[in-house]
Formats: structure tokens, sequence, C-alpha cells
């Protein structure tokens, strides 16, 4: 069976930089940090991070009632995600008899504040007679892939990837294999995730979130610095219209990037500690895919949240596979960390990055950490030739995923 | 004749949960056919009674012969004075 080749003919993004991929990557080109102090996190007692990056909630009630209440606040993002990513690439929704679309996007649990609202209403009484009907939707893991097909009315495969902080990629990932299946025509793929003090603080009782730079905001995340101290949560959506490449070359449609390579993969050892090796094994299998060696990488977009551990793993990865050749940056310095969301985020920043020409640098960091070192860290924006894009995401569960993408060139076979 | 504050709170759960416009909002009005609400809505509608005029609804059976705003002013309005004899 010959396997279809998979390109990216849309974006669409909600950010905690803007509503939109332009002020995505507006922000980012003036190195702007959307992290700030939580009002009212305090309130929690124990709670060490107070900072985090919210993006703004607006033009919701532009979604239908009857669409817009199964909605919470992650769905609403990713509804509104979706349907920029589909007026991107131009694409009708009901095509021919047979046209194959539907979706998949991935994100580390249902509404954080619906499901906190659900249970602040019934547990101090045990009173199931408040709760909304709509509160369910709003819950459940698979909330914004439902809502994002509902919305569009996707009757295809629809899909929810749960894997906390490689939910975007790992939607992207199944987007990918099942158009090169040839089971579906077009995928809308991507992640999204909702902030709130209890997500925060699901990590914060870890202690992996940043908590030295509460009076000083914007200069934390601090992926790979020597200073850095834990991640800070962002939220957001990113969605990617994903098309079988005969298809969009059929109907002249603007190809940003195809992909060419993914893998995901477990570590097998540890439900929080990162793993160099199965790091190395998830890239290596992914640029195996590709086709492409490690040494025609142009850039590497990072995972790194700014935390001790994860950073130096990550580095380590990196320079055992690609030495100090390839330059790597990461974004969560501008955004946060938006967890399910990120994987997809970042990947529609990269593309924007092959679009223009330009590697934009780690945002925080001054002082590069030595077990970080040995890798070609971006510290100022880079004028450079960017065709292929390797795109990591590392989470926790152990859970690693790669995308390898090169940008299309018409006068490519 | 029905209170007019029963009138009056029960078109704000309409205007402000279900975003209708108070110009539908006509007695006579269908709530599912003219109004566009659905089973999912039903529900709400009542946890949104049930908070607005503070009484429980949910399990009495006449909730299930509601079709109209007239109807659902009728109710309350039973209701509301079934809970007054009791403390009365």
């Amino acid at each position: 069976m010959k396997l279809k080749r998979v390109v990216i003919t849309g974006m669409g993004a909600v950010t905690p930089l803007g509503h939109d991929v332009p002020s995505l990557m507006a922000g980012i080109e003036e190195g702007r940090s959307a992290v700030r102090y939580m009002e009212g996190w305090d309130q929690y007692l124990g709670m060490r991070s107070l900072v985090g990056a919210p993006a703004e909630l607006k033009d919701e009630k532009k979604i239908p009632r009857q669409q817009r209440r199964s909605m919470g606040r992650m769905s609403i993002f990713a509804a509104q995600a979706a349907a920029q990513a589909v007026a991107d690439a131009q694409i009708t929704l009901s095509g021919a008899p047979g046209f194959r679309i539907g979706c998949a996007i991935g994100s580390t649990m249902g509404s954080a504040k619906s499901i906190n609202d659900t249970f602040e209403i019934m547990l101090p009484k045990k009173d199931l007679s408040q709760l909304n009907s709509t509160m369910f939707f709003q819950c459940m893991s698979h909330t914004a892939a439902v809502n994002v097909a509902q919305y569009l009315g996707l009757n295809g495969y629809v899909l929810s990837t749960a894997a906390a902080c490689a939910s975007g990629l790992q939607a992207i990932g199944a987007g990918y294999d099942l158009i090169r299946l040839g089971k579906q025509d077009v995928m809308l793929c991507g992640g999204a995730e909702e902030l709130h003090p209890t997500v925060t603080g699901s990590f914060d009782i870890l202690f992996a979130t940043s908590a030295n730079f509460n009076k000083d905001p914007q200069r934390t995340p601090r992926p790979f610095d020597g200073d850095r101290d834990g991640l800070v949560c962002g939220e957001g959506s990113g969605v990617l219209v994903l098309e079988d490449r005969d298809r969009a070359l059929a109907r002249n449609a603007r190809i940003y990037a195809e992909i060419v390579g993914y893998s995901t993969n477990g570590n097998g050892v540890h439900m929080s500690q990162p793993n160099k090796d199965a790091m190395v094994r998830c890239m290596q299998d992914a640029l195996q895919e590709s086709g492409i060696p490690a040494g025609d990488v142009d850039y590497i977009n990072a995972h790194a949240t700014g935390t001790p551990q994860g950073d130096c793993e990550e580095a380590a990865a990196v320079r055992e596979l690609f030495g100090d050749a390839v330059p790597i940056s990461s974004l969560k310095g501008y955004l946060g960390h938006t967890l399910g969301a990120s994987g997809a985020i970042e990947l529609i920043a990269s593309i924007g990055m092959m679009e223009q020409g330009t590697i934009y640098p780690t945002l925080n960091l001054e002082r590069v950490d030595e077990a970080c070192g040995g890798v070609r860290h971006v510290l100022k924006r880079e004028r450079a030739d960017v065709d292929v894009v390797l795109k990591n995401c590392f989470a926790f569960g152990g859970i690693n995923a790669t995308l390898v993408c090169r940008k299309h060139r018409s006068e490519r076979g | 004749m029905i209170e007019q504050g029963i009138i009056d709170k029960t078109n704000q759960v309409f205007e402000e949960f279900f975003e209708i416009e108070s110009g539908r909002l006509q007695p006579q009005a269908h709530i599912f056919t003219d109004l566009g609400l659905d089973s999912l809505d039903i529900v709400d509608l009542i946890v949104a009674l049930q908070n607005k005029f503070k009484i429980k609804i949910r399990n009495e059976e006449d909730v299930q012969n509601i079709r109209t705003l007239q109807d659902i002013y009728a109710f309350i309005a039973a209701v509301k004075s079934r809970e007054a004899a009791k403390t009365a």
C-alpha cells in the first residue's frame, strides 16, 4: 500500500500573545512575555507559584449559544483556533461525496474551570440538583475535540489525545497517520488547555513550578538558564489543517510545509522524571521516517519548560544526536507552558519562522546552565533558511513526541 | 392573574441564560418551537428557575406538561402558593 503524503495548509491559534497567528508571531518578534502575576491565586494555601500566562477570552458570543453551551473556556479557544485554521486553508468543510474530514484535538483534561465549578457546586452537600446539563460536556476529557467537531460539523474521525504536554503533538501525529493511511482526507489537528490555579497547583505540589519570580513575572520561565526554577502554566489553543498532499495540490492550496516524520513513545521508567534515552529514541525514529539526516535539520523547537531536570535531560538528548550543529530554542519564555496546546502552538510558531526565514531566541536565557551546554542555543534572533524543523514535546508520564516538517517548495516533487 | 414579579423573573432567566431578546418573550410563545430550546436546555431551565425563585421544581410532575411561557408562569405561581400554604 502506497502511503499518502501529508501537508499543512492552514493554521489558527489563540494564545497568551494574542488572538490569532499574526499576533503570536508579532509577540515573539517583539520579545514579549505574556507571563503575569495572577490575582487571587494566593488564596490557595500552600501555592508557591503565583504567575501564569493567560489568554484573553473574547468574541465568544459569536459562537451560537446552543453550540457554546457545551464549551468551557478551553473549548472556546479550540473552536476559535479551528475556525481560523479552516479559513486560512480556504477549505470547504462539506466536500464532494466521500470527502472525509475529522479532527484530533488533545488536552490534558477537560475544562479546568468547569471541573472546579462543578465540584464547588456539588460537594458541600453532595447536591446534584444544582448542576447544569452542560457541565458534563464541559468537563469530559474529550470536550475540546467534540466541541470543534460539532461547531464545524465534522463527521469523520474525532480523536482526543490526552497526553499532558504531548497532547497537541500526538493529535497532529495521529492526524498525519490517518491521512497517510488513506483513512481521512483532511484532519484538523492540535491542542487546547486552560489556565486555572488548580492546574498550576497540580505542578506546584510536585515543586515543578517557578516560585522565585512572583514579583518579577516576565523573567520566568527561563528555559536552559542557570537560574531557572520551574515551569509557568499558560493557556490557549493551536489548530493546523492537515491534508492529503495530492488533494492540496489539485485545489491549488497554499501549502506551508509537509510533515515528513513523527514518532511518540513512553520512557517506561518513571512517571515524572524525564529520560534522555527515550527522548533520543523518539527523535531518531521521527528522523528515520523522514529520511532526513540529523545534520540537515535547520532548527529544533524545544520542549524545555524551565524545569531544572527536564531542560538538561532534553539538552543531553539533543547533544547526543545533533551535537552543537543545530540551532535550538524554546518558546516557553514568551508563552508560558500551554500544556496540551503547546505542541500545536509552538509548531505553528516554528512554521512562522520557516516563513520568515528567522529563528527566534529562547526568552530569558541569559546564562546557559553548564548542564544544558554542548548544543547550539539561540540567544539572539538569527536570519536563516529554515527548511527542516524538528519539534519536541516531552510530557509527564514519560511520554515523548517528535514531529519533523519540511518547508514546501513548489519545485519539489 | 399571575403576579408580575413571577413574569419578570421568568423572563430574566430567558434573557440572561438563553440570550433571547425580551420582544420574543410573549406568554403564548412555545418554548421549543418558538423560543428554540431543546432537551438539554430544559434541564438548565429547571436549574435556573430553581435558583431564581429559590424553589425546588425538578421532581414536580407538572414540569412535564410545560409548553409555553404562560405555562411556566402558572406553574411557578402554583408551586409558590403551595409552599406558602405549607409554611402558613
